[in-house]
């Protein structure tokens, strides 16, 4: 398999940092987005980042350039009709999803691989949109953020996945210096979902709202388990709204497994409006 | 005569420092045969405080089953003993001091449920125990895969779980059956 020119739809963070990462290994991208306002921004952003790069002597700024050259930002009317790869990053709502891959599946070329970011919805039911022939080109395509930096790309392969398909661009991946991980269509793939005890058990370790204890929590899950940030700091960064939504999306997408139950304090703290650091309080205060 | 009788206790009493895997019934006869000793001792799978009520010889209780490459071991001290310390440094740990008393310490604890959703995936047919290991350390920076903290510990993991299981009847701490049985 050779991937040669790729159409990343969403010019968001996640949107954006695909575009990038594909850009930056000399394949051809095009990113996409109904928002012209939003696709300069995300373009004057990258070539920022790359700028920056060569600016610390990270790269040299020939090889910024030449990056640069391999990213375009487009309105998905005129975007390529036989690109390769198209990676939906849009909004997580399924309707338009759905609305978009009916689109997608209607006017881009029969070869084109039509996979999704999604972290929400199962590949198989997103398929649904799509002719009975393109279902086996169907796929997702989870990327982490910062999708530049992370390496995972979870290849996730629906019911009607072609599985050469999901082990092709598992190759391809694999070749590119990302790390894949195959994994089979059910909530929260593998990282949500083997993640969400790194949140729910300190939770019950604590248990209250001491930050005293969350402190300390934070510090022996660093310092002894190696972890790069403590699950309270974390959960702060990432926002406690939006842990808790995933929390609870896997756990009713498991029938409300206990294993996967929020905390009380989890709705307590989004009740009383303590996100994490966008609202400055969280399990800790931030000036 | 009492306060004389109370210095030769003082006195007779050593600092011991026990390490290893032990049942729980193993754990209660070394306590009840160090009645007059300053005992710290490897609880990684166990709540130190079940045995603090019970035992007052128990005097600090540390998780050292679990530790990494790195040997740095939780420790929670009841009572401060720099001999204890020492003895934990002598043989290539590093403690760290924990004032949370909890059933399975705090990393023990975090990193059981981890191996055991682990499990639970790879049973589920969700992806192999190569990729789930790649999953977490490059999609979340783990130090560490599920089933690399699990390699040589399971045994330990399924009685941390049953522990959490008994103590707290909570359906969470349920344990796969693949991690029972593999």
């Amino acid at each position: 398999m050779d991937i040669k020119s790729v159409i990343v739809i969403g010019a968001g963070t996640m949107g954006s940092g695909i575009a990038q990462w594909f850009a930056t290994h000399h394949v051809n991208v095009e990113l996409v987005d109904s928002n012209q306002d939003q696709l300069n921004k995300a373009l004057t952003s990258i070539h920022s980042s790359w700028d920056k790069l060569a600016q610390k002597n990270k790269i040299s700024t020939a090889q910024a350039e030449e990056m640069k050259k391999f990213l375009f930002v487009k309105q998905l009317s005129s975007a390529n009709k036989k690109a390769d790869l198209i990676i939906e990053a849009i909004i997580e709502n399924l309707e338009i999803k759905k609305n978009l891959f009916q689109e997608l599946d209607r006017d881009f070329s029969a070869h084109t691989i039509l996979a999704s970011n999604t972290s929400s919805f199962p590949i198989t039911l997103l398929a649904e949109a799509v002719s009975d022939k393109r279902k086996e080109n169907f796929i997702g395509l989870h990327f982490f953020n910062p999708a530049i930096i992370m390496k995972l790309v979870e290849v996730i392969v629906g019911d009607k996945t072609s599985t050469v398909l999901a082990q092709d661009l598992y190759n391809w991946f694999d070749q590119k210096d990302k790390k894949p991980a195959m994994c089979k269509d059910s909530p929260g793939f593998i990282v949500n979902r083997v993640a969400r005890n790194f949140y729910g058990e300190p939770l019950r370790i604590v248990d209250e709202d001491d930050q005293e204890k969350m402190r300390e929590v934070d510090h022996i899950l660093k310092e002894v388990g190696g972890f790069k940030m403590g699950p309270f700091e974390l959960m702060d960064l990432i926002g406690i709204d939006i842990n808790y939504s995933v929390t609870c999306s896997v756990w009713d997408s498991y029938n409300k497994e206990p294993r996967f139950a929020p905390h009380k304090l989890q709705k307590q703290m989004v009740d009383e409006g303590r996100f994490g650091r966008k609202t400055k309080k969280g399990f800790y205060q931030y000036e | 005569m009492e306060e004389k009788r109370k210095k030769v206790f003082i006195s007779m009493s050593k600092t011991i420092v026990e390490f290893g895997y032990k049942k729980k019934q193993e754990i209660i006869s070394f306590l009840e045969s160090h009645p007059n000793d300053n005992v710290y001792m490897d609880l990684s799978c166990y709540d130190p405080a079940e045995f603090y009520s019970s035992y007052p010889q128990l005097k600090g209780a540390f998780a050292a089953l679990f530790c990494d490459e790195n040997k740095k071991v939780e420790i929670h001290l009841k009572e401060k003993n720099a001999e204890a310390i020492q003895i934990l440094k002598d043989h290539g740990l590093t403690p760290i001091e924990t004032t949370i008393v909890s059933c399975g310490f705090i990393f023990p604890r975090t990193i059981a449920q981890i191996v055991n959703e682990a499990f639970f995936a790879l049973d589920e047919g969700i992806a192999s125990k190569e990729d789930i290991d790649r999953a977490m350390k490059f999609g979340v920076n783990y130090p560490k895969g599920p089933f690399e903290w699990a390699q040589g510990r399971k045994e330990y993991f399924i009685t941390l779980l049953t522990e959490l299981y008994q103590k707290t009847q909570d359906g969470r701490y349920k344990i796969s059956p693949k991690l029972l049985n593999s």
